[in-house]
């Protein structure tokens, strides 16, 4: 079994064994331990709708904390969104989720994919950049995060690769960025890339906790 | 030639008002050894892990938007103010015994255990810097309620014996004798008294039976003790069935404040019981933020139960009454700004209260920029009053509401918190500015209408 | 040694005009990627050569290597390489069979002994020397015996190269490559299913000029032919970089001839040169032709996905397995909250 058919068979399965499995352990982890009840008078009903709001809502910063969070902001939804473009609207990726969920979508040109992706790649070093120089995030940042970096960017990177070639054979290449991606799947669900399932999590009860006050969310 | 301009401009950033770090001064209470405080601080932690704390603190992408949130990092550029880091010991602790992958924290060693020293600096971030005001947990692009960690992580300090002398020897008094600055039943009843002579208006005490207990804050019964009077002048317009008890009177709660679920418990029950006991449909709370947090959000969880009554901060009680017609104002011609206090504003929801208010007391209103659900924070919340060797620290941040304020050209400045009143007072002492903060409530008293009736 | 014509000799006695033999010549310079000037030298080397001997053998194979290399209407440029070898031993093409064909092959081994080619398409049963036999002879000990005193193998076709579609799961005869078995004579493997017919002469009439074999990539197919993808030569390049492909085979992306990748085509991982060379003295080629790229020149083809599996498709485990997964993600979060419960309980107690 060459590089290649490691990446793409056992490596890739295990991957999603391990992503599904990491998933649903933190999950139940968090939502099976106590929950804590209130018995205060609400001022407003606040379900689901309120969670969900919230959800949606603090994708945006607030007005008055918008002028000192503007640049990190900017960079994080390039990064965001440059990683949504790459993954989802790249036809041979599309052509990898249609095997999986028969879902099929139109898909942009590589010229534009590419340059998406040097975007996202650009931000991301931006971004850690500023991680390592900012007093601020040079105090709390830990192993995690740039570790976290590291396994989200280096799939970008290795894609990229591929077309630009640097003289190494496509099929080692497409080895290569397929393991990357197998590690990006195999951290996501432990470190602080949880946060792709989490954020649900966190926003909607926010929103149904200060909801139910009449409080800004 | 030079000039010589006889009027000296307030000069803020001269040496004078420069900040001055805190003195390190690890206050403790007790005298269990450094096992035992570790012990006591991590089970205290422990104890608030929850699902909805959980989700929070494995929530955390470190990303420091809410650095750029906090007055105390903004006015000193200190990343040790960063709020989520003032979380770090709390965290930690999650993370190694009750998170999903506790186990694995602990047998790898991914997260070290925390330490005494650990405890002992951290008292500096969770205590003096923090005023609980709540505006990380609006910029927290994850939705973290980050302030809502720093009063649980409080409870670990606490019972840890590691929080700040003053604020403990407050928290104390109050557990002791009913009141902060230990106002007995006795004094609470003379004061009330001599407000009733000095205003001429009724003040019912401990009646048998009645709709409506008003409760007071320590503070303004010390301090600014007109609020007693106002607050019976408007209950008495709108032709309320209330009383004061003396067996229920004192609304803060610094059992919250300090980190001690007993205490804070053992001060609303006194509320409860005495409401319950004349029967009231309602408890009327004083211009006080924390006491709102304490009562109308957490008093039924300490209850067990929701409570058999409703809960009104009295800029929601005058909004009411306002829109009610049961009281009318007279309209008074100035310009004013407001000062929202966190507690009641944007962590308790009653944001549109005092402008409805200050609507019907049509006055030329300036809203401040970033005011409302956004305001600063006075600085003084949270027990940061108390804490003496903050005030350097305190005052720094107070730049903020200056600005803010000044901004405005407002001719009062008006606010319905006795306690951001009390450290408007002392900064606006310390600044020799010249803006003194004015109550809602009073302005409200002052300019009531007889009605002809 | 008898005293044979040369290459030269022949051609002129067959009536081959000059120019169209350095016609020949020109045209597998230019495949060879040399500079015109060796043309001179190859054609001077074909002339005054003395038609090397050629041994073929035949293995598991479906002939199609031999069709793909005679298949012609008229007198070809491939065709003049039988004029420019000694074939001594070919099963399609030999007048000779039986006793006679084995004397040939045993002859020729004899006289040309260290000097002669050996060329190999099919692959070689190791499960049971029965499941092919030539003249009784296992194709094992056939081969063994034939390339021992060879100068150099040529493995015509990917059965041969790499096991090709007898080698294919499950591989009942147990099907081998020659490379697997032979370890002591320079290989190069010329794969394709079939190969292109101007490769296979190519590389023949490169021994023949230089006297030694082509430079090899890391699966010892020449580089000349085999150095570069399908996908970087395919005419049908620009639709794959503007995001246009065909979604079935007869929707208007396929007439209008776009980009065959979403329907399984493996030349980005396709060594070959199909894209250039193409076949039928340069008609066309299967991308051309409107059908996907199969890679069957590459080894174990017929096990790497689905022929109109596209190449990004992943090989998932079965719903069952993740169903498992779930499952144990479930069980393992149950305990850690019962864990962080007991813990809390604990502490409480504690105080």
């Amino acid at each position: 079994m060459d590089l290649l058919e490691f990446a793409r068979g056992p490596a890739l399965e295990w991957a999603a064994y391990i992503l599904v499995a990491g998933t649903i352990w933190r999950i139940v982890g968090i939502v099976l331990l106590k929950e804590k009840p209130d018995y205060s008078e609400p001022r407003k009903p606040a379900g689901f709708g309120a969670a969900l709001k919230v959800i949606w809502t603090r994708a945006f910063t607030a007005e008055p904390f918008a002028k000192a969070t503007l640049y990190p902001k900017m960079m994080a939804y390039v990064m965001h969104i440059g990683l949504f473009g790459v993954i989802f609207l790249f036809t041979p990726h599309i052509v990898f989720f249609e095997g999986w969920t028969g879902l099929d979508w139109p898909g942009l040109p590589n010229s534009i994919i590419f340059f998406l992706g040097v975007a996202t790649v650009v931000s991301a070093v931006a971004l850690l950049v500023r991680r390592l120089t900012n007093p601020v995030l040079k105090l709390i940042s830990n192993f995690d995060d740039y570790f976290s970096w590291f396994v989200s960017t280096l799939p970008v990177v290795t894609g990229l690769l591929i077309p630009v070639r640097i003289g190494l054979r496509y099929e080692d290449l497409l080895a290569v960025h397929i393991l990357s991606v197998v590690l990006l799947l195999i951290w996501l669900p432990f470190g602080k890339l949880g946060h792709t399932f989490l954020v649900f999590v966190t926003r909607g009860t926010t929103g149904m906790v200060f909801e139910r006050r009449g409080a800004k969310t | 030639m030079t000039t010589v301009d006889g009027r000296h401009e307030l000069d803020r950033e001269a040496e004078r008002l420069a900040y001055k770090p805190p003195e390190v001064r690890h206050d403790k209470q007790g005298d269990m050894d450094s096992e035992d405080r570790i012990n006591k601080a991590m089970h205290n932690f422990v104890k608030n892990f929850n699902t909805q704390t959980a989700s929070y603190l494995d929530g955390c992408l470190h990303c420091g938007m809410c650095a750029d949130a906090c007055h105390f990092h903004v006015r000193t550029d200190d990343p040790r103010y960063t709020p989520i880091w003032k979380i770090e010991l709390f965290k930690r602790t999650y993370k190694r015994q009750v998170s999903p992958f506790a186990f694995f924290y602990r047998l790898l060693g991914l997260k070290r255990h925390v330490t005494i020293e650990d405890l002992e600096e951290w008292q500096h971030l969770l205590y003096d810097s923090c005023t609980v005001c709540g505006r990380c947990s609006l910029v927290c692009p994850m939705g973290i309620d980050v302030a809502g960690l720093i009063s649980m992580a409080r409870h670990g300090m606490f019972k840890a014996g590691l929080i700040p002398h003053e604020l403990h020897e407050v928290a104390k008094r109050a557990a002791e004798t009913g009141s902060p600055l230990g106002i007995t039943p006795d004094k609470f009843e003379d004061r009330v008294e001599w407000m009733a002579d000095e205003h001429e208006v009724e003040i019912p005490m401990d009646v048998e039976q009645a709709d409506v207990l008003a409760v007071m804050s320590s503070i303004e019964i010390q301090k600014y003790p007109e609020s007693i009077a106002a607050t019976a002048k408007i209950l008495n317009a709108a032709g309320e069935s209330w009383t004061f008890r003396t067996d229920g009177f004192e609304a803060t709660n610094f059992g919250m404040l300090s980190g001690n679920p007993d205490w804070q418990k053992d001060a609303t029950m006194k509320l409860i019981d005495a409401a319950v006991k004349i029967g009231a449909k309602m408890i009327v709370l004083p211009e006080c933020g924390h006491a709102y947090m304490a009562l109308r959000w957490q008093g039924a969880n300490m209850y067990g139960k929701p409570l058999p009554f409703k809960v009104l901060h009295i800029s929601e009680y005058m909004a009411d009454a306002l829109d009610k017609g049961k009281i009318k104002v007279r309209k008074v011609d100035k310009s004013v700004t407001y000062h929202d206090p966190c507690q009641v504003s944007r962590r308790g929801g009653a944001t549109q209260a005092a402008r409805d208010v200050i609507g019907h007391l049509g006055v030329d209103f300036r809203e401040m920029e970033y005011g409302g659900d956004y305001n600063w924070c006075c600085g003084g919340g949270g027990g940061v009053v108390t804490i003496k060797r903050a005030d350097s620290l305190r005052h720094r941040v107070f730049k903020l509401k200056m600005d803010q304020v000044e901004k405005t050209e407002a001719d009062q400045l008006l606010s319905s918190c006795a306690n951001c009143r009390q450290s408007f007072d002392d900064s606006q002492q310390h600044f020799s500015w010249d803006y003194t903060m004015g109550s809602l409530m009073e302005m409200v008293a002052e300019n009531l209408e007889e009605d002809n009736s | 040694m008898k005293n044979k014509p040369t290459v030269g000799e022949i051609l002129q006695a067959k009536g081959v005009s000059r120019r169209g033999f350095l016609k020949y010549c020109a045209t597998t310079a230019s495949l060879l990627a040399l500079p015109p000037a060796m043309i001179p030298r190859i054609a001077k080397a074909i002339e005054s050569a003395r038609r090397p001997s050629v041994i073929w053998l035949s293995f598991q194979e479906c002939t199609g290597c031999t069709e793909s290399l005679t298949r012609s209407a008229a007198p070809t440029v491939e065709g003049l390489i039988f004029d420019a070898i000694s074939l001594d031993y070919h099963h399609t093409l030999q007048a000779a069979s039986g006793e006679q064909a084995e004397a040939a092959r045993h002859a020729a081994m004899e006289e040309n002994e260290g000097g002669y080619l050996v060329l190999v398409d099919g692959s070689i049963p190791m499960g049971n020397p029965g499941f092919s036999t030539i003249a009784g002879i296992s194709n094992h000990d056939m081969l063994m015996e034939t390339v021992a005193g060879a100068a150099a193998v040529v493995s015509i076709g990917t059965c041969a190269a790499f096991g090709g579609i007898p080698g294919a799961d499950p591989n009942p005869t147990g099907a081998v490559s020659v490379q697997d078995l032979v370890k002591d004579k320079p290989i190069v493997n010329v794969p394709g299913c079939p190969p292109i017919p101007m490769v296979m002469t190519a590389v023949l009439t490169q021994f023949l000029t230089f006297g030694q074999l082509p430079e090899v990539d890391k699966f010892r197919r020449p580089l000349a032919f085999f150095g570069q993808t399908i996908h970087d030569r395919c005419y049908r390049r620009p639709f794959y970089e503007q995001g246009k492909f065909a979604d079935s085979f007869d929707d208007e992306g396929a007439k209008a001839g776009w980009c065959l990748y979403k329907l399984g085509c493996k030349g980005p991982t396709t060594y070959n040169a199909c894209a250039t060379a193409k076949w039928n003295q340069g008609t066309s080629f299967p991308i051309e032709s409107g059908h996907p790229c199969l890679g069957c020149s590459e080894p174990g083809f017929w096990d790497k996905g689905g022929f109109y599996e596209p190449l990004s498709t992943g090989k998932f485990g079965s719903g069952a397995k993740v169903a498992g997964a779930a499952a144990a993600g479930i069980a393992m979060g149950v305990i850690a909250a019962a864990a962080g419960r007991s813990r809390q309980a604990k502490f409480t107690k504690e105080g």
